[in-house]
């Protein structure tokens, strides 16, 4: 059933309007923080009002055609269409911004970062294409919407404005735009034209249909060649976005964005995009039966599904990308590469086809959001605060940020897949569809326990070192990097600390590239009790640059980061314990409460989620998208079957 | 209704050429009078285009016989308004009219700069109206004239020598074009479109000596029309006369002249010789699609290592033809109707670009791309307008670009020429690769803070130094909206263009 409605043009809209509000009122930031707010929570309504009756089977569509009389494309309408999946990624998308958008105001304002009002109002437009993305109809409008999501992310990704900076820049505009502008058009063209061509009244079938283009069937079994170009190219298209190997690398330079953006942006919004184009493709376009139907012909192997080499870059991926997180010590890199990781799990279940992996590889989204989106934050918090982004600088953190760090945890381990956390659910459902698959697919599921073990071998580290070592004796990080059983070292040069007679900690950095301003002032709002005046401290290979008076200690270090942002350092590091260690904090005083509050709620999310999934309405979403996809009533119809009966299901 | 409609593509194209005296006949007594005369020629000239444009889609073509001298063989000089001339005849009206609140403060002033203004713009409503092919070679000489007189006002001898150099290849490219019209009267023995398209496929089935000077007269007219549609190799005057034109000049140029050339380009592949006489030439429209795609590759490729902005836009000029004249090559329905799109669809966004450049020049005082530096924190409209102008350049949708490379797409396609396909595809990336520059300088560089090497405001032909008025900045936002706006009207053109392509086509 289907019922014209503004609502899904409404929920587009409202953060466009909120741009323009958000640039008209620079002069006022707290009023322009205050449209974001309003805006958020305004989308948030607008979209939660219709999943009651999207529930129920009812799809609200708005038609530009049908609406104004204007015709976008001939024959192709431009079309906003709230369906259980664009619902999916909408209700997450809109329900994350209501946090970031405090948690934004907090690190922006704690940072006092520039050019504030171009970084809200690029945010809101960003949104604004995100939720355009969920609710398109067909796949001009979904290019379209993909197309502006690149172009207002690039501020953000540019936002400091040094060379890092453009540098990322430059790579995330070239691959996005190659992956939407390049392989996304030329994919959609190729299904214009299939489809148009096997219709005999010429007409183009571009709108998704649940299960497949009809269409686009009937035209692949007449062309099969153009019809598995057309599959990758839009595969690749979206796999850009999705961060797939070999597309992935602007990913982790992304990370120089300020954390908002990193956290709801290149943990969600624009990466969850590129994955919900893939179910799109996967689920709507070509659909399963398709899919599975089109062999490959691959020398030496024989006929293969469509879906097998996707599934086995996807595979390649997640593996590759977690042993490489392995080695990054700057935390949001190593973050941006478990992203990497986590999002191929999502195409991995989606190109597995089976049901409970596409149920897996659905309910990954919002499990794999919450949890990122804790992570990041809390990485947020953590350079706010100390201006601390090396893992190795971290030890005993813990201390100083309890809550932040006890969230990362929860974070940590839903990535692990650790279970009563988000991520154990989607695992454990992509675990029974690759295993309900049976032949070689084992591999999958071998590569999914692979990774889980590999999360934790990147992410623990950071926990253990925040809470359980302390800034006189820590192991040397990344662990990877430095001798089995870790290499003993110390952020003091005083002989005292080294009890074990370890030796110098000079060497202990692996980052210490060009870093002749380390003395500046560190520890950014921890008041430091020194009383001696002649302390020495040493953080790098330097140490004659290390004597520090008083003074530089009790700069709050906002003014430096500022200034930071225009000079043409590769390497931001200032962070690391003050010269007396962590400052003790409770839960409430370690930073204000514009990021603290956000951070526990989202954490509290991902836990609500791998408790209760049954009760948030992700995992119904995911079930009734299924069920539409396969075409049964009800998911137990798909319970036990193996794919070859599940696709049966299909065509029944 | 029907007869001032008949009448008018005569008056469109006698009164701008008849009034382009007045400004010099007032001249001899008042100073300033050019720019009102030009102001109210071409606002009454795009209300009469309007008018035909609404005569024309409610009785399909206008023509307008000359003299009224209609000679059975159809040998009488014929005006044409259909659904494809109209259209451009109404984007040559509309910039025409807007340049114009431009160059009122930003120069060039001068009663005969209004005077070439109007010829020019005579010329080119001429040569989208014509119905034959030798005034076509008229109206192309007056366009000519016209072009090298408005880029010699600039001053200094770098606008001289780009004259001279557009002077000399111009013209070369309007003789190679006569050349082609004599094969094609030697073959057939009529000049006027209708009477040559009848003629030309019987020749083409009868085959013989006439086909070979048929083929002859295709290669000359092509060759001729590359040139002023500045074609790789043949596009060396084009740079030189954008860049050293006056900022007032250029977007006019720029967006009307080599249109209005590949606009007759297109008139006359698909209405003197006719889709089945280019698909069944061998290797006709292999030529052509490469000469385009080369055009495509080369443009882009030269553009990116420009540091003048003016002269990065006129190498993508060379780039934006190619797809034209790729779609051109391509022989389908919907690449035709790419090709008029974006012919439109470039021509404003072109003239909102030089009309950008123009105000940075004399605002900002910034010329090289490296000068744009920090443009967005001190001329945050004039920024957001470029920026949203070469956003639709690069084709990123809802825009004009867009539609555009989406019919042109479709089209290559459709002819199943992968290779063109990925050309067409990756001219994005292309475009991407320049404008993406420009946006990083105006957006995340900060100025350097070192003074540019030319003081603000070069209006060298006596402008306000460093004034930018209301209408200057003001037509610059307008530009960049309509460019944005148009990207909804895909359906429309297609509709609107219906009538002309199904002839054309079947």
């Amino acid at each position: 059933m289907t019922e014209a409605s503004i609502l899904p043009l409404a929920a587009v809209l409202v953060s466009a309007v909120a741009m323009c509000l958000i640039i008209a009122s620079y002069r006022y930031p707290n009023v322009r923080e205050g449209w974001s707010v309003v805006a958020a929570l305004t989308k948030f309504g607008i979209v939660a009002s219709m999943l009651p009756g999207v529930m129920e089977g009812t799809t609200y569509y708005w038609s530009l055609s049908e609406s104004l009389g204007v015709e976008f494309l001939a024959g192709i309408d431009f079309v906003l269409r709230a369906d259980p999946l664009g619902m999916l990624f909408a209700m997450l998308a809109s329900f994350l911004w209501i946090f970031t958008s405090f948690y934004a105001a907090g690190y922006m304002r704690g940072l006092d970062e520039h050019a504030q009002t171009r970084f809200f109002a690029a945010f809101a437009a960003s949104l604004s294409t995100a939720i355009g993305i969920a609710f398109s109809g067909n796949l001009v409008t979904i290019f379209i919407f993909y197309e502006l999501l690149s172009l207002v992310t690039y501020p953000l990704v540019a936002h400091n404005e040094d060379n890092e900076a453009r540098i990322a820049g430059r790579k995330y505009l070239t691959y996005t735009f190659f992956g939407g502008g390049v392989f996304l058009l030329a994919g959609t063209v190729l299904v214009y034209w299939l489809t148009s061509s096997a219709d005999p009244a010429g007409n183009a079938h571009l709108a998704f249909e649940s299960g497949g283009i009809e269409m686009l069937a009937e035209a692949a079994a007449a062309d099969p060649a153009i019809a598995q170009a057309a599959f990758y190219l839009l595969i690749a298209g979206f796999g850009v976005k999705a961060a797939v190997m070999p597309l992935h690398s602007w990913l982790a330079d992304a990370m120089v964005a300020p954390t908002p953006v990193s956290g709801l942006l290149h943990a969600v919004a624009v990466v969850k995009s590129g994955a919900f184009g893939v179910a799109r493709v996967i689920l709507e376009v070509f659909g399963p039966g398709l899919i599975h139907d089109l062999p490959l012909n691959v020398p030496a192997i024989g006929e293969v599904g469509l879906n097998v080499p996707v599934a086995i870059l996807a595979a390649f991926t997640l593996t590759a990308a977690s042993i490489i997180a392995m080695r990054k010590d700057h935390l949001k890199r190593r973050l941006a590469f478990s992203t990497t990781a986590q999002l191929s799990y999502i195409v991995l279940g989606l190109s597995m086809l089976h049901p409970y992996a596409i149920l897996g590889a659905l309910f990954h989204i919002p499990a794999h959001a919450f949890g990122k989106l804790t992570l990041f934050f809390c990485a947020g918090a953590v350079h706010v605060e100390t201006h601390t982004d090396y893992v190795s600088e971290m030890a005993g953190i813990g201390k100083r940020m309890p809550l932040t760090m006890s969230a990362f945890a929860i974070g940590a381990a839903g990535m692990a897949g650790m279970p009563l956390i988000a991520g154990f659910v989607s695992k454990f459902y992509m675990l029974i569809g690759s295993g309900s698959v049976g032949g070689g697919y084992w591999i999958f599921a071998a590569a999914l326990i692979l990774s889980g073990i590999l999360n934790i071998a990147y992410l623990w580290p950071v926990v253990y070192t925040a809470f359980f070592e302390s800034e006189d004796r820590h192991d040397a990080k990344p662990v990877l990097e430095f001798p089995p059983g870790g290499k003993r070292e110390s952020y003091f040069a005083d002989d005292e600390y080294a009890t074990d007679g370890g030796e110098k900690p000079d060497s202990g950095h692996p980052q210490p590239a060009g870093d002749d301003d380390e003395s500046e002032s560190k520890g950014a709002g921890t008041p430091t009790e020194l009383d001696d005046d002649e302390y020495e401290y040493a953080v790098d290979k330097y140490p004659s640059d290390h004597t520090a008076s008083d003074d530089d200690h009790t700069d709050d270090g906002h003014d430096d980061t500022h200034n930071d942002a225009h000079d043409d350092h590769d390497d931001h590091h200032h962070g690391g314990p003050p010269a007396s260690g962590w400052a003790r904090h409770t839960p409430f005083s370690e930073s204000t409460w514009l990021i603290l509050v956000p951070i526990s709620i989202i954490a509290t999310g991902a836990v609500t989620l791998g408790v209760v999934p049954d009760y948030a309405v992700f995992l119904d979403l995911a079930t009734y998208i299924v069920e539409g996809v396969f075409g049964v009533e009800s998911f137990d119809e798909l319970r036990g079957r193996s794919l070859a009966e599940a696709l049966e299901v299909i065509n029944e | 209704m029907s007869n001032l409609a008949e009448l008018l593509p005569a008056l469109l194209i006698a009164a701008p050429i008849l009034l382009a005296t007045v400004p010099i006949v007032l001249g001899l007594r008042f100073d300033r009078t050019g720019w009102s005369v030009a102001a109210i020629t071409t606002t009454a000239l795009f209300a009469a285009t309007a008018y035909l444009a609404a005569a024309v889609y409610e009785t399909g073509r206008v023509v307008h016989v000359l003299g009224g001298w209609g000679e059975p063989q159809g040998i009488g000089i014929e005006l044409v308004a259909d659904e494809f001339s109209v259209l451009i005849a109404l984007l040559v009206t509309v910039t025409a009219a807007a340049v114009l609140a431009y160059t009122r403060t930003g120069g060039p002033r001068g009663n005969t700069f209004y005077t070439g203004y109007l010829l020019l713009v005579g010329g080119l409503l001429g040569l989208s109206m014509t119905g034959d092919v030798f005034n076509m070679f008229v109206f192309l000489e007056i366009v000519g004239l016209a072009t090298y007189a408005m880029i010699a006002s600039g001053d200094g001898p770098e606008s001289a020598v780009a004259a001279l150099k557009y002077l000399i290849l111009g013209t070369l490219g309007a003789s190679m074009y006569l050349i082609g019209v004599g094969f094609l009267f030697m073959a057939t023995g009529a000049l006027n479109m209708d009477v040559l398209g009848e003629a030309i496929p019987q020749i083409a089935d009868n085959g013989g000596s006439d086909l070979t000077l048929l083929r002859a007269a295709f290669a000359f007219i092509f060759v001729g029309f590359a040139l002023k549609v500045a074609q790789w190799p043949l596009h060396s005057w084009q740079p030189d006369a954008y860049q050293h034109a006056p900022d007032g000049v250029t977007p006019v140029i720029a967006a009307l002249v080599s249109t209005v050339s590949a606009y007759a380009l297109g008139r006359i592949m698909y209405n003197v010789f006719g889709p089945e006489f280019l698909t069944a030439t061998p290797y006709l429209t292999e030529i052509v699609v490469t000469v385009g795609a080369v055009s495509v590759l080369a443009g882009s490729t030269l553009a990116v290592i420009q540091r003048d902005v003016k002269r990065m836009f006129a190498y993508s000029s060379v780039s934006q033809f190619g797809l034209i004249v790729v779609a051109y090559g391509l022989v389908t329905q919907t690449a035709f109707v790419g090709a008029v799109i974006h012919l439109i669809g470039h021509g404003v966004i072109k003239a909102g670009l030089f009309i950008g450049a123009g105000v940075v020049a004399v605002g900002y005082g910034a010329r090289t791309v490296d000068e744009y530096a920090g443009l967005a924190s001190n001329r945050p409209f004039a920024a957001g307008s470029i920026a949203l102008l070469l956003i639709a350049l690069i084709g990123i949708p809802p825009s004009a670009g867009f539609i555009g490379k989406w019919y042109i797409a479709v089209g290559a396609v459709e002819a199943e020429l992968w290779p063109i396909a990925i050309v067409i595809f990756l001219s994005t990336m292309l475009t991407l690769a320049y404008s993406a520059r420009l946006l990083e300088k105006m957006y995340f560089t900060p100025a350097t803070g070192v003074d540019s090497p030319h003081p603000a405001g070069v209006a060298t032909d006596g402008g306000r130094a460093g004034a930018v008025s209301i209408g200057m900045l003001g037509i610059l936002i307008v530009t960049a909206i309509v460019a944005i706006g148009l990207g909804f009207a895909g359906g429309a053109f297609f509709e609107w263009l219906e009538p002309f392509t199904s002839e054309v086509f079947n």
